[in-house]
């Protein structure tokens, strides 16, 4: 009888040890955050009201954990930005102009930036600070949605979409509320 | 003093403090705590000081929300700021960081963008320029700060306003947490409150902190421990020195009255001797307020309570007089024997306040004559009026016991005479070896604001990122305009030092209120609207805009070309007004340079001020000049404790003088400096050994040790008759030093800085003057009394 009850135990453990475990957001996030660094190139085009044409640029993407990103756009124009804890700085290499912005001071902009940097660091707690996260699909092919929390935030930002493989981000989506979109690319280097 | 002598006396000292009532009574007492910093020689320390009395400064709180998460915090201050908002008759601006004080700024700078925008120049809207803004559109358009230019496009494709919010940036400001300012580790919600009334108003100040208090009671929700209220500022600074002034000079008042009159009580045994006794002390209180008010104007709080001195000192005529009576001589007769002494003792007290008087410290000076007229008016009290109130055959029953103690006591004395000269001697030695860092040189030592205070106001500032504002450009001019124009030439030159690295940046009033002159011009560059449509269709060419796009742009800019320019007013509302105001002041007052316009310029990281220096000065007729305010302040204290020190070694050569008139005999003399020097020494180095670096208030208090301590060595130093005079002269010393250390011991506990300077100092210096007084003074009993 002693046996039997050991056995049960044993084998309901083992029944639900083998079951692979429910992959969801926290199990995305945490693939994520063990990303120390990663290189690739992007296209973005945008689509926007004012222009009767979208806008292309393409160069490279640095990530570095837990914080920094650098975009070197090539194409059109050079240019570079650099995003580090609470600044973003802006370099215009064609005119030698540069500033930086504390992104405290411009919400908007570091909603923007946030949805990036947050997934990219697998960061939930600052990510649910901007946005409701939803995510579809499984591990080989994820889509994870953000929409902003703050009404003024709202009014600018409609939703974000940001797709991706495993640890992979490949696509990053931009739905502004008035209808302008933009839609990121990437390619990763092998690491 | 025949029977109609005495009641002339008596009807002009009823006559003289009726009027001195009437004086008082018409009286306006402040608490102005620029009274305690010196008279200003330069016009930069003057617009400083001004500053500190009604300008912007004077009338800005800083507030920190601490005790609770950040959440709490950010939410309090939210519905504090709100609170306060509904205030606009007490609070002209409220910031704590949230949008709501920020979106007036944003929109006026917006809205007249074009007015204030420095890349407004000739040639900005021609084709060709018009290209490379729309290019550099389309490419901040593609990058994420391109949500900065957003919806703005259309009305903004030269980039103006992106232009002026570059401006700002690299100017140190607090951090934003949940959308409101916090100290650096998230301890404190921070905010910046300007109340509409003037810093000195302490009456308005007081209404505005109550009212604060009330709002924050209704905006903290959480009942009991919650979030804490912290404020600092001029302001709030004066309202509580007042309060902790009036609480000081109230309650010592009370004890020192108490406790004297315990003590005549103790020593007469007369509740008609003690009323007495307290007459001279009330005519000269009278007195010395009455002279304070018509000799300034107004009388400050500190020398009400410095007021409390005076019962400890004007005490000691009466119970001079009291104790030198006896019972076979009439009071006239025994006071014409003790007037000489006490006549001097007057005099050389008025040396040593009148030193005060002097310097160059309105506060001081005001306890200087509040002193003297009060010293006077006891004296003249005790001399004319007293004993016309007194019977013919009055005699006090001193307790003849105790002086004879006291005598044998005064007697035995003698054999401390070596240990206080070696006592001396190692104090002078200590003193001589700790020279360099016997006094402190911050001017900060001057005020009555408390140290907690100060370190409070300092941590709120550090966490507000104020700067530490050192160095700035003083521009003066006729006008406001002048100023404006002034400022924005400066400004050019500043840049330009900008980027050669001298500094890191600067602030300026023109930036948000240009001159009338740099408006015209900005209009001027803005071409006629038919121009303009063909330039930009020209620059349009081959980019991708939609057509019709800056239709906003051609109507805005058109507006901007006519409108009518900027002016002060047009600030209104905004947090800008504020900063314009601060930055930009008109001189009040009555001397020559009220009603000319300052403006000032701070700047920050500066790395080369003498290049800089050289910089204005090189620039043609320029009317600005690079102050550097801590140099400024050091040389200030420096030239006043300079000044003090001159005026306090007057008033010792003054009481030397006197003396030697006096006494006729420069043996006599240096038998009277003696135990003074000495007490002075071992005063000195007592206060050294406390703790504290000494101020400029202590120097003045070591004076009155010897002004005070004088009428001590000098009754000692006056031969007795008899043995019964010698036991009475020496009972009253006691008596009197004793009401003297009371008067001035308890200002000791004042946690009012110069009263508490004043207070040990003259104290200690008091106590050890009559002991050394016994200790050194040999007093041969002499057969018959030597005229003084």
């Amino acid at each position: 009888m002693r046996h039997a009850l050991w056995a049960l135990i044993l084998t309901t453990s083992a029944v639900f040890a083998a079951e692979p475990p429910a992959w969801g957001i926290n199990e995305l996030m945490q693939e994520l955050a063990q990303i120390k660094s990663a290189k690739g190139r992007f296209v973005e085009r945008k689509t926007m009201a004012m222009l009767n044409a979208p806008l292309e640029s393409s160069g490279t993407l640095v990530y570095t954990a837990p914080g920094r990103i650098e975009k070197n756009t090539r194409l059109p124009k050079p240019e570079t930005l650099v995003l580090d804890q609470n600044k973003l700085s802006i370099e215009f290499k064609d005119r030698g102009q540069r500033r930086t912005l504390a992104l405290p001071d411009y919400p908007v902009i570091w909603a923007f930036v946030e949805s990036i940097r947050s997934t990219l660091a697998g960061d939930l707690a600052t990510l649910n600070r901007f946005y409701r996260t939803s995510l579809t699909g499984n591990e080989a092919q994820w889509r994870l949605s953000l929409q902003p929390v703050d009404a003024k935030i709202q009014t600018v930002v409609k939703e974000i979409h940001i797709g991706g493989s495993r640890s992979n981000v490949r696509t990053i989506e931009i739905i502004e509320t008035e209808g302008d979109r933009s839609l990121m690319t990437i390619t990763e280097d092998p690491p | 003093m025949t029977g109609a002598g005495s009641r002339r006396a008596l009807a002009v000292w009823v006559v003289a403090i009726l009027a001195c009532a009437v004086i008082i009574a018409k009286s306006e007492f402040t608490a102005d705590m620029s009274a305690f910093l010196p008279r200003t020689p330069t016009p930069v320390q003057q617009i400083l000081v001004q500053q500190l009395r009604d300008g912007v400064v004077s009338r800005l709180i800083l507030v920190a929300i601490e005790g609770a998460a950040p959440e709490v915090l950010a939410q309090t201050s939210k519905r504090f700021s709100a609170e306060l908002r509904q205030q606009p008759d007490a609070f002209v601006a409220v910031n704590n960081g949230e949008d709501v004080a920020l979106s007036k700024d944003r929109e006026f700078l917006f809205r007249n963008r074009y007015l204030l925008s420095p890349a407004v120049t000739t040639g900005r809207f021609t084709g060709a320029a018009l290209r490379i803004s729309l290019e550099e559109d389309l490419q901040l358009l593609g990058s994420p700060a391109g949500a900065l230019l957003g919806k703005i496009l259309p009305r903004d494709p030269t980039g103006e306003m992106l232009q002026l919010i570059a401006q700002f940036e690299g100017v140190a400001r607090p951090e934003t947490r949940d959308g409101v300012w916090f100290a650096r580790d998230g301890s404190r919600a921070l905010l910046v409150v300007q109340t509409r009334a003037a810093g000195y108003d302490i009456d308005a100040q007081e209404r505005a902190l109550t009212s604060m208090r009330t709002a924050f009671a209704v905006a903290n929700e959480t009942a009991g421990s919650g979030p804490a209220l912290l404020v600092s500022g001029p302001g709030v600074f004066a309202v509580q020195s007042r309060a902790r002034i009036k609480a000081d000079a109230m309650r010592f008042s009370l004890i020192a009255t108490a406790l004297v009159a315990a003590l005549l009580l103790a020593l007469y045994r007369s509740p008609r001797v003690l009323v007495l006794s307290l007459l001279p002390v009330a005519s000269g209180a009278l007195a010395g307020i009455a002279a304070v008010s018509l000799g300034f104007g107004s009388v400050h709080g500190i020398t009400l309570g410095f007021g409390v001195t005076l019962i400890g000192e004007a005490v000691d005529y009466a119970i001079y007089l009291f104790t030198q009576i006896t019972p076979d001589t009439a009071p006239a007769n025994s006071l014409a024997r003790i007037w000489p002494t006490l006549r001097l003792g007057l005099l050389t007290s008025i040396c040593g306040f009148g030193a005060m008087l002097l310097s160059g410290f309105p506060g001081l000076a005001q306890l200087g004559l509040f002193s003297i007229a009060g010293l006077v008016a006891a004296v003249l009290v005790t001399r004319f009026v007293l004993p016309a109130l007194l019977p013919l055959k009055f005699a006090v029953h001193a307790a003849t016991g105790l002086a004879r103690g006291v005598t044998s006591i005064v007697d035995s004395a003698r054999v401390l005479r070596y240990p206080v000269i070696v006592a001396t001697l190692a104090a002078l030695f200590f003193l001589g070896s700790q020279r360099n860092t016997l006094w402190t040189d911050e001017l900060a030592s001057l005020t009555p604001i408390a140290v907690s205070e100060r370190a409070l106001d300092e941590a709120l500032r550090r966490d507000i990122s104020a700067p530490d504002v050192r160095h700035l450009v003083v521009v003066s001019a006729d006008s406001e305009d002048a100023a404006l124009a002034g400022s924005e030439k400066i400004a050019a030159r500043l840049q330009t030092s900008v980027e050669q690295g001298h500094l890191g940046g600067f602030e300026s009033a023109a930036v948000y209120l240009p001159s009338a002159a740099t408006q015209r011009a900005r209009q001027a560059a803005i071409p006629e609207p038919a121009v303009l449509r063909d330039s930009l269709r020209d620059a349009q060419r081959g980019l991708p805009f939609r057509p019709g796009l800056f239709e906003p742009f051609f109507s805005e800019i058109d507006a901007a070309r006519t409108q009518a320019p900027l002016t002060r007013a047009s600030l209104d509302g905004t947090a800008l007004a504020l900063k314009v105001d601060s930055l930009l002041v008109k001189r009040t007052g009555t001397d020559s340079a009220a009603g000319a316009w300052t403006a000032m310029l701070p700047l920050r990281g500066v790395t080369d001020a003498v290049a800089i220096a050289r910089a204005i000065q090189s620039l043609p007729d320029s009317a600005g000049v690079l102050v550097d305010l801590k140099q400024e302040s050091d040389a200030l204290y420096q030239t006043y404790r300079r000044e003090v020190i001159t005026y306090s070694l007057l008033g010792a050569v003054a009481i030397l003088l006197l003396l030697l008139v006096s006494l006729r005999s420069v043996r006599r003399v240096l038998v009277v400096m003696a135990p003074l020097a000495a007490a002075v020494i071992v005063t000195f180095c007592l206060l050294v050994l406390g703790g504290n670096p000494l101020s400029i208030f202590h120097l003045v208090g070591l004076l009155l040790v010897v002004a005070v301590g004088s009428n001590y060595a000098l009754f000692f130093e006056r031969q007795a008759a008899d043995l019964a005079e010698r036991e009475r002269t020496l009972a009253s010393l006691v008596f009197a030093n004793l009401a003297t250390l009371i008067g001035f011991g308890l200002l000791a506990f004042s946690k009012v800085p110069l009263l508490h300077a004043l207070g040990s100092t003259v104290g200690i210096g008091a106590f050890l003057s009559l002991v050394f007084s016994a200790v050194l003074i040999t007093q041969p009993l002499a057969l018959k009394a030597k005229p003084v």
